[in-house]
């Protein structure tokens, strides 16, 4: 391994050789990552949304008056028994009042009028795989409409259909904001790359000499790859310290006022982390390798 | 210490530059090449630095096979081969320490070994004085002095030169030829292209003639034609 010494001098000394490209490299790569980094969150955003208003149930089996405890255990029974069924919970009137009451905390006109009584008890049914929303309505003999055949259940519905609906609405923003954080990411690659290649040809003299004396390949390259290194994460710590600006001046706010909404919280943010610096490590090396390959066949 | 046997070296566009070449030098040998322009004397040292691979024959440098040489292995090979040449290659923005300091740092010395080294070579060529001068400072015979400081530093088996004279004036040729005959006493193999008639006619040496690519003669103490 090179010196450290000489690896801090070489680094340094080729970031104030091209200021200029190196700060369009430094600041592509920030907005690449600040964007990816949104996209993360606004994901994680999402699934505690989901995971909040549907408790990670599929699949709600409601249960007609008066529920029968026979019927409870044979249809648990029936359920259970089948593969893609990973778990099911009786959920009883007092339950399912209080679940209604946390949903709709913040519409009090709504939760006053409505009778604990009036809502139904049911099954919640997790499934393995949400897809097979089927083969639990055909085993409980019900229709495509939730409409059920079998004494004792009312109706089933398939949560998913509004997952389906929060997702897709989702979709479209975080897929935009991907795609476009990978087009910065590619940009900040090339420009990575640029900024190699400019040191590579301005040293190529001394590269030249390096290789007459005997360095190895490696020698030579891994100054040009910690430059570029060097540039990318000091744009994904840029880009960490804005994703915590804007959690705190956006999403701290709202912490108060809208509270049944489970809020991104630092540890999401702080899980992002990693991500950004391995997006971050991986661009660079790649642009480097790719900026250096044609200056090094020797 | 170098042996190339039937030797061809032809160009991707097509000039060959080489034509069955066999050549021995042995441990401590110093070798004039010569010939005119573009009768292969650069091609000769460019294979033996491995900076090309012939198209045919084989060539043995310190005992390694050139063309078995992996891309892996040719910085080691190159670090028993000191090298010199016309235009010197300094690096401006160093200095002289650090020009001949660069060629230890860069194959990973600790800088024990360089501090002890570049002073002891430096004086060698006489250059103890101008230690942290910069190059733009120096005349063409300290410049290649340096160069020539920077190629023995680390203790070579061998040293190319390829026309090493060839910016300098007379008396300064002689002075480097004086340096290049120091270094080969202490037992560097020493291979010089040149094309210095007096030089070649003062020295005495072993010459190897090269004419379009091919040996037209090979004399020990011999002169330029």
């Amino acid at each position: 391994m090179p010196r450290f010494e000489y690896l801090f001098r070489e680094t340094t000394s080729g970031l104030r050789r091209n200021g200029l490209v190196a700060f369009a490299a430094i600041s592509t790569t920030f907005i690449a990552l600040l964007l990816f980094g949104l996209a993360l969150l606004i994901s994680r955003q999402v699934s505690l949304m989901i995971d909040q208003a549907t408790g990670n149930v599929e699949v709600a089996v409601y249960l007609s008056d008066p529920v029968n405890p026979d019927t409870v255990s044979s249809l648990t029974e029936t359920l259970v028994a089948l593969p893609v069924v990973e778990t099911v919970d009786f959920e009883d009137k007092e339950e399912a009042c209080a679940r209604f009451k946390i949903l709709f905390r913040n519409q009090s006109a709504l939760v006053n009028t409505v009778d604990c009584d009036a809502l139904p008890a049911s099954l919640r049914v997790g499934l393995t795989n949400p897809e097979e929303y089927a083969q639990v309505a055909a085993v409980l003999g019900c229709g495509r409409d939730g409409r059920c055949s079998a004494p004792g259940i009312d109706q089933i519905v398939d949560q998913s259909a509004f997952l389906e609906k929060l997702f897709s609405i989702t979709r479209v923003f975080r897929v935009g904001v991907l795609l476009i954080s990978f087009v910065m990411l590619v940009s900040a690659a090339i420009l990575i790359a640029n900024t190699v290649r400019m040191g590579l040809f301005a040293r190529r003299k001394e590269i030249g000499i390096m290789k007459l004396v005997g360095a190895t390949n490696w020698r030579i390259r891994i100054p040009f790859l910690v430059e570029g290194l060097f540039e990318s994460l000091i744009g994904a710590v840029a880009a960490i310290l804005v994703l915590f600006g804007l959690k705190v001046a956006f999403i701290n706010p709202l912490y108060g006022t809208v509270r049944f909404v489970p809020w991104v919280s630092n540890s999401d943010v702080v899980a992002v982390i990693p991500w950004l610096l391995i997006a971050a490590a991986v661009v660079s090396l790649l642009a480097g390798l790719v900026g250096m390959r044609r200056f090094l066949d020797v | 210490m170098i042996s190339l046997q039937h030797v061809t070296m032809v160009y991707r566009n097509g000039t060959t530059a080489l034509e069955d070449v066999s050549v021995e030098v042995d441990k401590g040998e110093f070798v004039f090449i010569v010939g005119q322009s573009g009768s292969g004397k650069s091609t000769f040292i460019r294979l033996l630095l491995k900076e090309e691979d012939a198209t045919k024959g084989e060539i043995y440098v310190a005992g390694k096979n050139l063309a078995k040489l992996t891309a892996w292995k040719t910085p080691h090979l190159r670090r028993n081969i000191g090298t010199v040449f016309q235009d010197f290659k300094l690096l401006q923005d160093k200095t002289v320490f650090e020009n001949v300091g660069f060629a230890l740092e860069v194959i990973g010395k600790p800088k024990h070994v360089i501090d002890q080294r570049v002073p002891e070579i430096l004086d060698l060529v006489g250059l103890s004085e101008k230690l942290n001068n910069y190059p733009d400072e120096l005349s063409g015979g300290e410049q290649q002095r340096v160069s020539m400081a920077r190629a023995c530093v680390n203790r070579p088996l061998v040293l190319l030169a390829d026309e090493p004279t060839g910016n300098l004036d007379p008396s300064t040729s002689v002075e480097i030829m004086r340096l290049l005959d120091k270094v080969n006493r202490i037992g560097t193999t020493v291979v010089m292209a040149t094309h210095d008639q007096a030089i070649v006619d003062a020295m005495r040496r072993r010459v190897i003639e090269l004419d379009k690519g091919k040996v037209i003669r090979d004399q020990a103490r011999g002169v330029y034609s």
